[in-house]
């Protein structure tokens, strides 16, 4: 788009403004969410999924293996269901046993590799798999819905939809663990041989995805199993509506802080999509498209009002989205014919929203004007995965390293962390499957053990540093810095790296006594594509996987792709 | 038992840390032992051998002696290159963008051919280099043109003396001019083996469709080191992970 011969500069938000953890932390899923562009994926190519063994005795316990025929190659879903005393189903990552245990693989899979796996695979992190597995994942499951459902299927009744719809799942993931953990193929052979997965988490996304599919089918067989006679099987409508559970801890909060490239790549995705779309609104905005947005607030509406959540922050804040939302949708409705007429630009509506609305509905707005031009920002998606090299540019002069620190990390200067708040918390892993864990400090052991999780804490001592070496050896290059001070090799490369990637680094102080860690686990939940965001604390939260997603009956057939903020489905079937 | 190189990656830098490295060297160290390791280069075998210093004293880095507009000599203080190797490198490298050649003498280091992962690296940003040392009863010289992703190493027989742990390194921007350098620097004897690029190539595409083999015994020494990381559970520090 061009104005007067010139090129428009996309008009991206500032890093200021994006990069503040409260921010990033009322992120909802988008287009680009790795959900949502692997079920366009699977939809459109038809993937194949048929169950070779299908081998579950009357209890629901056994073994089950799907073929999966992707576009570019095949692979084999291997998935164990075993007894677990409720007394020891646990959603932490301290857990040893789970109702299921499952693995992703590459191919199919004979005796022999499905007898390595059955040995290994519910072990989970105490086995070994090899690189022939993409992802190994478990989950438990609902106590509330599971047997419920099956009890009334069974009877030869559908589950109630308003029991469903406080749960939303069948089954809780606790982990996905792909990218080389224990053993299984590292991202790069991912990436490079199977391009049907070449996509950051699109395998760990698959298997939640499978996990769903097998949740439901599992229900099916275990009413039919119950009362061969009476058994209805599950309403696709409300099938559609199930989804995967999934309980997210601290163990994910470092991937944001140890992968600041990736982070930067994503958020600016999201980001270009924003400012595309404002952009384009400036060419003018139909009738129709205003239409859309006014049924997808109201669809909000409606999701957030079914949001079952204990969380007090959680909870007041899908009020306040809700009230805006529709004024909102309000506004539209009487306003349409005079925006219309009066060339009603986006940039207009985000300004309002920053001005006038929540944090979070402003961030559900955003989601809102991308979710109207998947043809302005489809393409994005194959622009999620980057380079994640660090480099040390010795060449570079202390002065301008100072700058830099001073242009680009004004917000870590700006921190006293003379204040004991401000280092009042400290990030360490635990002896307990290594697990990340929040202390407070001078009250838990393992300070000295401490995490480099407090970015702005090492950005101000290296600037201390550097600055009285710059008085002491003025002209000097960052090569000479780091000969002089090894120790800062670490943080300089990540300033002078980031400097020209602004969404890499989370602009806050990670080690303040009052931090959220739940902020960063939204972020990142938000880019999986999870919906109904449930905390149980400021350190985990529980939300839902796929739901609303098609299911796989719908793979190649006709796709709105209109599935994010899922709502209770109107039942034709009685 | 095999391990992927993200497994290996994510346990050296811990492993690395446990022994005391800071923030960037162990990223930098993990980087080195992964890249030898998986050109064939018996990464693990010059592991267990840095270990057993490393594991015996503090981390400890080079110093500059003394150095001119092209040529820097470097005390090494008797450490592994995978602490010294980055600083060396880096520092050869800010003389090179600043005039057009340069060398550098890295004294009294050990564990040098883990220099070759900073080579490549340097390489990236349109850089040539060439690097000398004693192995032995041989030299090795390892040559990467500016750009590319993969050296040359080469073992020859040695002409004349060397220090037992000297590393030479000289650099420039196109690999020809580079080379004139070092031949009217260094007297090299008889080539004895070539370990070409293409042959690392096939090295690295099997780790990475296979995993890389290990050794328990060693895998279960970085486990030990990546124990000092790591903090006792306890009641109280079980609430700090949400219970």
């Amino acid at each position: 788009m061009q104005t007067d011969g010139k090129p428009r500069v996309l008009p991206l938000r500032p890093a200021s403004q994006v990069m503040r953890l409260e921010r990033l932390g009322s992120f909802h899923q988008s287009r680009l969410s790795f959900m949502r562009t692997l079920m366009r994926r699977m939809v459109i190519e038809n993937w194949q999924i048929t169950s070779p063994v299908f081998d579950l005795d009357d209890q629901g316990y056994g073994t089950v293996v799907y073929q999966v025929d992707a576009k570019f190659g095949t692979f084999s879903y291997v998935l164990f269901s075993h007894y677990l005393d409720p007394d020891s189903r646990n959603d932490r990552v301290i857990a040893n046993q789970w109702d299921l245990t499952m693995a992703l693989c590459e191919g199919n899979v004979d005796a022999d590799q499905l007898a390595f796996l059955r040995t290994n695979v519910p072990k989970q992190e105490a086995g070994r798999v090899d690189s022939r597995v993409l992802v190994l994942s478990r989950a438990n499951r609902s106590g509330r819905t599971f047997e419920y459902v099956v009890d009334e299927l069974a009877e030869g009744r559908q589950p109630c939809i308003d029991v469903i719809a406080e749960v939303g799942y069948l089954y809780r993931t606790t982990a996905a663990y792909g990218s080389g953990k224990l053993g299984m193929a590292d991202w790069e052979k991912v990436r490079t041989k199977h391009p049907d997965f070449a996509r950051p988490f699109a395998a760990e996304m698959f298997t939640c995805f499978m996990l769903r599919h097998f949740s439901m089918q599992q229900a099916d067989y275990l009413a039919a199993q119950r009362a061969p006679e009476k058994a209805v099987i599950l309403d696709e409508d409300i099938k559609r509506y199930i989804g995967i559970g999934n309980s997210t801890g601290l163990g994910m909060a470092p991937f944001l802080i140890n992968h600041p490239m990736l982070i930067n790549q994503w958020i600016e995705m999201r980001e270009t999509a924003l400012a595309r779309v404002i952009l384009a609104s400036e060419s003018g905005v139909d009738e129709s498209i205003f239409v859309r947005l006014a049924a997808s607030v109201q669809r909000v509406i409606q999701h957030l009002g079914e949001i079952v959540t204990a969380d007090e922050r959680q909870s007041s804040s899908n009020i306040l989205v809700r009230n805006d939302l529709v004024l909102l949708h309000q506004w539209l409705q009487d306003e349409t014919p005079t925006l219309v007429r009066e060339n009603y630009v986006w940039a207009n509506l985000v300004e309002y929203a920053e001005r006038s609305c929540h944090l979070e509905t402003q961030e559900v707005i955003n989601t809102l004007l991308i979710e109207l031009y998947p043809e302005l920002v489809d393409d994005l998606e194959e622009h999620m995965g980057v380079d994640e090299s660090i480099r040390v540019m010795p060449e570079m002069s202390v002065a301008q390293l100072l700058q830099i620190i001073e242009d680009k990390y004004d917000w870590a200067l700006a921190i006293d962390f003379s204040q004991y708040e401000s280092m009042g918390a400290f990030w360490y892993r635990s002896q307990e499957k290594m697990e990340p864990r929040l202390g407070q400090t001078n009250i838990d052991m393992g300070m000295e053990k401490e995490m480099p999780m407090a970015v702005g804490r090492r950005v101000r001592e290296c600037y201390d540093q550097v600055s009285a070496y710059n008085l002491t050896c003025p002209q000097q290059n960052v090569a000479h810095f780091i000969m002089r001070n090894p120790n800062y090799s670490g943080i300089v490369g990540r300033v002078q790296t980031m400097a020209q990637r602004p969404y890499g680094d989370i602009r806050e102080n990670l080690v303040h006594s009052d931090v959220l860690p739940i902020h960063l686990l939204r972020c990142k939940l938000s880019f999986f594509g999870v919906s109904k965001f449930d905390p149980r604390s400021r350190l985990w939260v529980r939300n839902t996987m796929f739901q609303g997603a098609p299911l796989i009956s719908d793979f190649g057939k006709p796709f709105a792709d209109d599935w994010q903020f899922p709502i209770k489905p109107i039942l034709t079937s009685g | 038992m095999k391990v992927s190189k993200n497994e290996l990656m994510a346990s050296l830098k811990k492993a690395f840390e446990g022994l005391g490295f800071h923030p960037g060297d162990y990223y930098d160290a993990a980087d080195m032992v992964v890249w030898l390791e998986t050109h064939g280069l018996d990464g693990f075998d010059r592991l267990q051998a840095a270990l057993a210093y490393l594991n015996t004293t503090g981390p400890t880095h080079a110093e500059l002696i003394e150095e001119d507009n092209s040529y820097s000599v470097l005390d090494g203080n008797d450490s592994s290159i995978l602490l010294c190797g980055s600083e060396a490198i880096d520092l050869l490298s800010a003389q090179i963008m600043e005039g057009s050649a340069a060398g550098l003498q890295l004294n009294n280091c050990y564990n040098r051919t883990f220099i070759l992962q900073r080579l490549v690296k340097a390489a990236q940003r349109d850089l040539a280099f060439i690097a000398y040392w004693r192995q032995d009863a041989c030299c090795i010289k390892v040559s990467i043109a500016a750009g590319t992703d993969l050296p040359e190493h080469q073992t020859f027989s040695m002409a004349e003396e060397v220090d037992p742990q000297s590393l030479t390194v000289f650099a420039g921007t196109d690999l020809a001019i580079v080379e004139q350098q070092f031949s009217e620097q260094i007297a090299i004897g008889e080539l004895i083996e070539t370990y070409s690029a293409a042959e690392m190539s096939i090295c690295y595409q099997d780790s990475v469709e296979q995993g890389i083999e290990i050794d328990e015994v060693l895998w279960s020494t970085l486990e030990g080191l990546v124990e000092r990381i790591l903090v006792e559970s306890t009641e109280s520090s079980r609430a700090g992970a949400g219970d």
